[in-house]
């Protein structure tokens, strides 16, 4: 634009200001585009845990990844300074929990699933557990496990 | 071992554990899941639940399941084969058995360590078993005992857990042996008179006029009601068609069975536009002495006992269900040919239809119940109007064919099984020849049309006094072996096989040879 005043081709100006408000108006776009894309990958990590399916993995650019792992951490040193020694894990418990204990019905076939303390429960099509909610949980939020209600 | 203490030997072992239920698919089978799985919740004993529907299953799921579980509980199934012999399992695994099968198998009774019997000792076995000659006998015929839904419902009781909710399924596991009549009509009223002591108990508090309950809490009363199944969720006039009892006394297949209902009706001063109307919408005048009308005039027309003892309940204005609209409902949905649904799928929508809060899976199952019975009614009506039973001698046979109307239905064990009793029952009202009437039947139905198999199911005759003791299943298995036919013996009742469609004629010859 000042170029174009210290060269007398003033008439060129409107044409620059319009191009320029146009990319200044993509830039905000695409801005904003990536700020709703962070939110997204954001709430990712309150959904899916700290490992994230790799179909979704598939479909984040390299910085967005280094900057959900950058969050992650975040979060993590976050829940440790909470609760005393051991921290506290607030991804737990989204909804406060009615029962320790909840039914759950599987809906497809998982195979083995390893429980925290070493307890291994075979998830087959249509079977049934009583399980402590905080096992569940994970797997109830990736539509593998069904909560009964009685 | 027979356990003697439930609380101490069962309960209080597992109560601190993990546990596999192993249920099999029947309805006092899916109520005694239901008992032991509030029991469970309200203990939090964590729990995994397998429906299986055969030995080949329970060896599956117990393959699938040893190494992540040490106690077993097997419902309605492996009392009355030798279990550890069966599955090979460690010697740590204990395996608790509730199972209306007899007879319980010897060696399950004389194991003391990993064999646990939920059985009450005097349900017909104990003194008998130790005599040699008698031992003998009772190992070649296949009869039930007490209901396994009765059994974990006592265990509720000792437990002081006990809720109207487990006295409900308690009474349509009891049911459920009534209709699909595995035990004598003695067993079920005596059975009837200890879940009567019990629904008492329970209704002490309705009794207080001051702190009454609400019209949405549960009320459970004995009831003595008609035997026409279903009706008070049909129209009068479909359920008294459509019952076997007043279809066979009345022979509804012939015409003059016709004009007699239309006379009983009329009778009863009963217009048909009531009758046909949905039972809900007939008149209240006409509802209110409905059943003592009814009973006056069937015993006029030859119906000495058209009213049972059952019970019923109540939750809310409009929720009202017998016990045995409960069985023909779940029944329906355990036994579905609807869509293409996997065993375990049918297992689980009919084990959701037993809580008070799936009222629509409830209501789906009474509509599919009616179009079995519906279908059941037609399929005796032309099997006897075109003489399809045929007398074999020592019994009576009759195999529907491809093609057959609904015969996809009766590919299944519990639904053939009220098919093949209703179509005795019809048969022994209508032939004349008295030697017929003793004998016993079997049905063959087509199964499995790719893989070519029928399944085959073996009844006891038809009689006021009978004991139900079912000698087929030892029949089966040397029919099967001396003719080397293709049997396949995946049922837990041991009268119900699946056999390849070629093999028919000489494992019937053999039959009729080995119980000529």
């Amino acid at each position: 634009c000042n170029e174009a005043k210290s060269e007398g081709r003033a008439e060129l100006i409107p044409s620059i200001k319009l191009r320029h408000c146009c990319l200044l108006r993509n830039q905000r776009c695409v801005t904003a585009y990536l700020y709703d894309r962070l939110l997204r990958i954001r709430a990712l990590r309150w959904e899916y845990g700290s490992v994230l399916p790799p179909n979704i993995r598939f479909h984040m650019c390299a910085e967005e990844l280094q900057w959900f792992g950058q969050y992650k951490k975040s979060l993590a040193s976050f829940m440790r300074s909470l609760g005393g020694e051991e921290g506290l894990d607030i991804t737990q418990d989204m909804k406060p929990p009615k029962s320790l204990y909840i039914e759950v019905r599987c809906l497809k076939d998982h195979g083995e699933f390893e429980i925290d303390d070493g307890t291994v429960i075979l998830l087959k099509k249509n079977s049934q557990h009583f399980l402590p909610r905080w096992k569940c949980e994970q797997l109830i939020r990736q539509g593998v496990l069904e909560h009964v209600v009685s | 071992m027979f356990i003697s203490d439930i609380r101490k030997e069962f309960y209080e072992v597992v109560a601190n554990q993990r546990v596999a239920l192993l249920v099999s698919s029947d309805i006092d089978a899916l109520c005694a899941c239901k008992i032991l799985q509030a029991l469970f919740h309200c203990d939090q004993v964590q729990y995994t639940l397998v429906p299986v529907t055969g030995w080949q299953d329970l060896g599956t799921a117990f393959l699938e399941h040893k190494e992540q579980f040490r106690y077993f509980v097997l419902i309605n199934c492996g009392a009355n084969v030798d279990l550890l012999e069966m599955l090979q399992p460690d010697d740590d695994s204990i395996f608790f058995i509730c199972d209306t099968h007899r007879p319980v198998d010897v060696v399950n009774v004389y194991n003391d360590t990993q064999i646990k019997l939920l059985i009450k000792q005097d349900d017909d076995l104990g003194k008998t078993l130790l005599r040699r000659e008698i031992l003998f006998d009772y190992e070649q015929y296949e009869y039930h005992g007490t209901s396994a839904a009765m059994m974990f419902f006592e265990l509720a009781w000792v437990l002081t857990k006990d809720t109207k909710d487990m006295l409900w399924w308690a009474i349509i596991g009891l049911t459920d042996q009534w209709v699909h009549d595995k035990i004598t009509h003695m067993k079920y009223v005596t059975d009837i008179a200890t879940m009567q002591r019990h629904v008492s108990r329970h209704n002490h508090r309705n009794e207080d006029e001051e702190n009454s309950l609400s019209i949405d809490c549960m009320r459970i009363s004995f009831e003595y009601d008609l035997r026409l199944t279903l009706y008070q969720h049909w129209t009068l006039y479909e359920s008294i068609c459509n019952s076997c009892y007043t279809s066979c006394s009345f022979k509804l297949w012939t015409l003059n069975g016709q004009k007699k209902l239309q006379e009983f009706l009329a009778d009863m001063g009963l217009p048909l536009k009531q009758v046909r109307q949905k039972f809900n919408s007939m008149d209240m005048t006409i509802k209110e002495n409905l059943r003592d009308v009814i009973e006056e005039a069937s015993n006029k027309y030859g119906m000495k006992d058209i009213r049972i003892q059952t019970f019923g309940v109540h939750f809310g204005f409009k929720n009202r269900f017998l016990a045995s609209d409960m069985v023909h409902a779940t029944a329906a949905l355990l036994e579905s040919t609807e869509k293409d649904e996997s065993d375990s799928d049918n297992f689980i929508k009919a084990l959701d239809s037993l809580s008070r809060s799936n009222l629509d899976r409830l209501h789906s199952g009474i509509e599919l119940a009616k179009k079995k019975l519906i279908a059941i009614q037609q399929t005796v009506a032309s099997c006897i109007c075109t003489n399809l039973i045929l007398s074999q001698g020592p019994f009576l046979y009759c195999y529907l064919m491809e093609g057959t109307p609904d015969v996809k239905l009766f590919s299944k064990p519990m639904a053939l099984t009220l098919l093949c009793k209703y179509l005795l029952k019809a048969f022994v009202h209508s032939t004349r020849n008295k030697r017929c009437k003793l004998l016993p039947l079997i049905m063959a139905a087509p199964k499995d049309v790719e893989k070519g198999t029928v399944i085959v199911v073996g009844i006891t005759p038809e009689s006021e006094t009978s004991d139900k003791k079912n000698f087929f299943g030892r029949a089966f298995e040397k029919a099967s072996e001396s003719t080397s036919s293709r049997t396949l013996h995946d049922n837990f009742d041991t009268s119900i096989i699946e056999l390849k469609t070629e093999d028919r004629s000489k494992f019937l010859d053999a039959l009729i040879t080995l119980l000529s």
